[in-house]
C-alpha cells in the first residue's frame, strides 16, 4: 500500500512538474482566467440590472417579485458559465496525458517498472486535477471578494458545494479524456474525441428531458450537466457525487485496461 | 541470472520467436545477435515483462517473468531501442523520477543517482535538460536510467544504434565497465559489437535460436576446419584438379582475379578437420609447376559465421525439423551446414 502511494506520488510530481514547464498550461490558464473573470463581471452586471429594474417596478407599484437573493443567483449563473468554459478546456488538458507517453516510448519505461497501470493513471489524474483546481482557486477568491460585502451574505455552503461540483465535473471528464488519450498517439484526435464525448454527455441532458419513460430517466442520470447543476445550486446530494465518482473510476479502469491492451497489440 | 527456456511468442498468425533457450550467467555480457526482425526485441520485451510470452518460461534472478512480474521489474534495468526519455526534464530530475518508480527508497536515492551519473560519466550534464543533449548523451542517460536502481540484470536493446563512431566506442566501454557487478543482455545486429563487448553470444534468426556459446567456441564449432587463401598462376581446371588430389580437402573456391596480373587467380581452400594442410598444398602446387605467389591461413571471421548462420536456409530447415532439440545439440544443424557447403 505504501509503495502504491509512493508510486502515485512519483507520477503525480512528474506530471505536475510537466505542467509548470509546458507553455500550453500557461496559455490555458491565461485564457481561462481572462474569460471567467470577464463572465463574472458580465453575469453580475446583468443580474444586478435585472434586479434593479424589478426593484424599480416594485417601487412604482407594479408589484413584482419579492426580495431576491442576488448573491445566490449570481453564483448559480456564474458556476454554470464556468462549467461550460471548463468543458471546452478539459479536452485540451487531457489530450496529452497518454498520447505523449506513447509517442516518446516512455510508456515502455512505465510498463517495465514495478508500478501498476492503476497507479500511473491515478497519479496522472490527480496531477491534472490539481492543475484544474489551481485554475479555479483564484476565480473562487475573486467571487469571494465580490460577495464579501453582499447583503444577504453569500451562502457559504452553496459556494463550497458549487465549486466542489465543478471539481467533480472536471475529474469525471478528465478521467474519460485520459482513457481516450490512451487509445491513440495523436493529441489532436484525443482532444477532438474527448470534446465529442463531452458534447454527447451534454446531449444526454437534452434527450433526457425530451424522452419520457425509463430511457429518459437513464439518460438524465448519465448526464453530467444535470448532476453538476444540482450541485451548483448548493445541494450536496449523494447520487450526484456517486455518478461523478463512477465516471472517474470508469475512466481509470478503462485506462488501465487499454494500457494493458497496447502491450498485447504491439508487434 | 537470466534464464530463458523454450520461449515462444506468437502475434496472431505470425510467430515472432519460437522455442528460444539460453542462459546468462551472473556478471557476464551476453550478446543477442541476429538480423533485423529476428525476434531480438520481442525476446527482450518478454524478459522485461513488457510482453507476455505465448509459451515457455523466462526467469530473471530466479523469478518467473509472468508469475512474478513486479519482482522481476524491480530486478532488471531495461533500455528499449529508443531511450524512454522526457525531453523537458533535466538529467537529474529524470533519474530521480525513474528511481522513484523503480522503488528506490528516499534515503538511497541521492547516492544511487550519483553513482549512476558517475558510471555513465554524466556528472557535468546533471542539470541539463534532456532535449538539449546529443544523441550519444541521450543514450547514456538511457543506460543510467537502466542502472539507477542497481539491478542485478540489465537488458539493452541495440544500445549503439544510430550513434556516431566515437559515441559507439564510448557506449561500448561504458557497457563493458558495467559488467562484473551486473549481468548484461544486449542485442545487436552489428557483428563487431559482439566480438568487442560480449563474453558469450546467442544467435537468433527468424525467431529461432541458431547457436549459443562463447565466441571462440562458436568460431571453432562453425569453422570446423582450416582455410587457406592462395594467389596462384596457371590453368584453373588443372590447378583445381591437382588440389583435389590432396586427401582431406573439402572444397576449392575461386575468389576471382580482380586487380591481379594476367593469368593469376585467387582461391580459397577449405578443410574439414583441424589438421594443417599448408605443407601439402604448397608441395603439390610446386610439384605440378603452378606458380604460387601468396598463401595464408585464414580463420573463420564471425562475419562469415554470421552470414552462414543467417543466409543458409538448409541449416535452418534442419533446425526446423527438430524444434524440441535441446540447446546442447546446436552443433547438429551446423555440421549439416558444412556438408551443404
Amino acid at each position: 500500500m505504501i509503495t502504491v502511494l509512493a508510486n502515485i506520488d512519483a507520477i503525480f510530481r512528474k506530471e505536475l512538474q510537466g505542467y509548470f514547464k509546458s507553455p500550453l498550461s500557461y496559455v490555458i490558464a491565461g485564457f481561462f482566467w481572462i474569460l471567467t473573470a470577464l463572465f463574472l463581471i458580465l453575469v453580475s452586471q446583468n443580474i444586478i440590472d435585472q434586479v434593479t429594474q424589478s426593484d424599480l417596478g416594485r417601487q412604482m407599484g407594479q408589484g413584482g417579485a419579492g426580495p431576491i437573493d442576488v448573491p445566490n443567483i449570481i453564483l448559480q449563473n456564474f458556476l454554470s458559465v464556468m462549467g461550460s468554459i471548463l468543458l471546452f478546456i478539459l479536452p485540451v488538458l487531457s489530450m496529452n496525458l497518454y498520447t505523449e507517453e506513447r509517442r516518446r516510448g516512455t510508456l515502455e519505461l512505465l510498463a517495465t517498472s514495478p508500478i501498476t497501470n492503476w497507479a500511473v493513471a491515478c497519479g496522472k489524474l490527480l496531477a491534472v486535477l490539481t492543475f484544474v483546481i489551481a485554475l479555479i482557486v483564484p476565480i473562487g477568491l475573486l467571487e469571494f471578494f465580490l460577495f464579501s460585502r453582499a447583503k444577504p451574505a453569500m451562502p457559504l455552503q452553496g459556494f463550497l458545494v458549487g465549486h466542489l461540483g465543478l471539481v467533480l465535473l472536471a475529474a469525471a471528464v478528465l478521467s474519460l479524456g485520459m482513457f481516450i488519450s490512451s487509445l491513440n498517439d495523436s493529441a489532436i484526435v484525443a482532444a477532438f474525441l474527448t470534446f465529442v464525448l463531452v458534447l454527447l454527455l451534454w446531449i444526454f441532458d437534452f434527450l433526457g428531458q425530451a424522452v419520457s419513460g425509463p430511457l429518459g430517466e437513464v439518460l438524465k442520470h448519465l448526464s453530467l450537466l444535470k448532476h453538476y447543476t444540482s450541485l451548483s445550486q448548493g445541494v450536496l446530494d449523494s447520487p450526484s457525487v456517486v455518478v461523478f465518482a463512477s465516471y472517474v473510476v470508469l475512466g481509470l479502469f478503462l485506462t488501465a485496461q487499454s494500457i494493458d491492451l497496447i502491450r498485447f497489440q504491439q508487434s | 541470472m537470466i534464464d530463458v527456456e523454450h520461449l515462444s511468442k506468437v502475434y496472431g498468425s505470425t510467430t515472432a520467436i519460437q522455442d528460444v533457450t539460453f542462459q546468462a550467467e551472473p556478471g557476464e555480457i551476453l550478446g543477442l545477435l541476429g538480423p533485423n526482425g529476428a525476434g531480438k526485441t520481442t525476446t527482450m520485451r518478454v524478459l522485461s515483462g513488457y510482453l507476455p510470452a505465448s509459451k515457455g518460461t523466462a526467469r530473471v534472478a530466479g523469478y518467473e517473468v509472468h508469475e512474478n512480474p513486479m519482482a522481476v521489474r524491480q530486478r532488471i534495468g531495461y533500455l528499449p531501442e529508443t531511450p524512454p526519455l522526457y525531453p523537458e526534464m533535466t538529467v537529474e530530475d529524470y533519474l530521480n523520477f525513474v528511481a522513484r518508480i523503480k522503488g528506490v527508497s528516499a534515503g538511497d536515492r541521492a547516492t544511487k543517482i550519483d553513482s549512476a551519473l558517475t558510471r555513465c560519466t554524466l556528472q557535468e550534464k546533471r542539470k541539463v535538460h534532456i532535449r538539449k543533449l546529443s544523441k550519444g548523451f541521450r543514450q547514456r542517460v538511457g543506460i543510467a536510467q537502466a542502472i539507477v536502481h542497481d539491478p542485478p540484470a540489465i537488458i539493452l536493446d541495440e544500445p549503439t544504434v544510430g550513434l556516431d563512431p566515437r559515441q559507439i566506442i564510448e557506449v561500448r566501454n561504458l557497457i563493458k565497465n558495467l559488467a562484473g557487478q551486473t549481468t548484461i543482455l544486449l542485442s545487436t545486429h552489428i557483428l563487431p559489437e559482439v566480438s568487442m563487448t560480449c563474453d558469450r553470444v546467442a544467435i537468433i534468426n527468424k525467431g529461432r535460436l541458431v547457436s549459443a556459446g562463447t565466441l571462440d567456441d562458436l568460431m571453432l564449432q562453425l569453422s570446423g576446419g582450416m582455410r587457406y587463401e592462395l594467389e596462384v598462376e596457371g590453368d584453373r581446371p588443372f590447378i583445381a584438379e591437382q588440389l583435389q588430389r590432396i586427401i582431406g580437402l573439402a572444397s576449392v573456391d575461386w575468389l576471382g582475379a580482380e586487380g591481379l596480373p594476367q593469368g593469376r587467380h585467387k582461391l580459397r581452400v577449405s578443410t574439414d578437420t583441424n589438421t594443417e594442410f599448408g605443407n601439402q598444398i604448397a608441395a603439390t602446387l610446386v610439384k605440378s609447376q603452378v606458380g604460387l605467389h601468396e598463401m595464408r591461413r585464414v580463420g573463420a571471421s564471425l562475419e562469415d559465421v554470421f552470414l552462414q548462420l543467417t543466409t543458409e536456409e538448409t541449416a535452418l530447415d534442419v533446425a526446423d525439423a527438430e524444434p524440441s532439440a535441446p540447446p546442447e545439440q546446436d552443433g547438429e544443424p551446423i555440421e549439416e551446414l558444412e556438408e551443404v557447403e
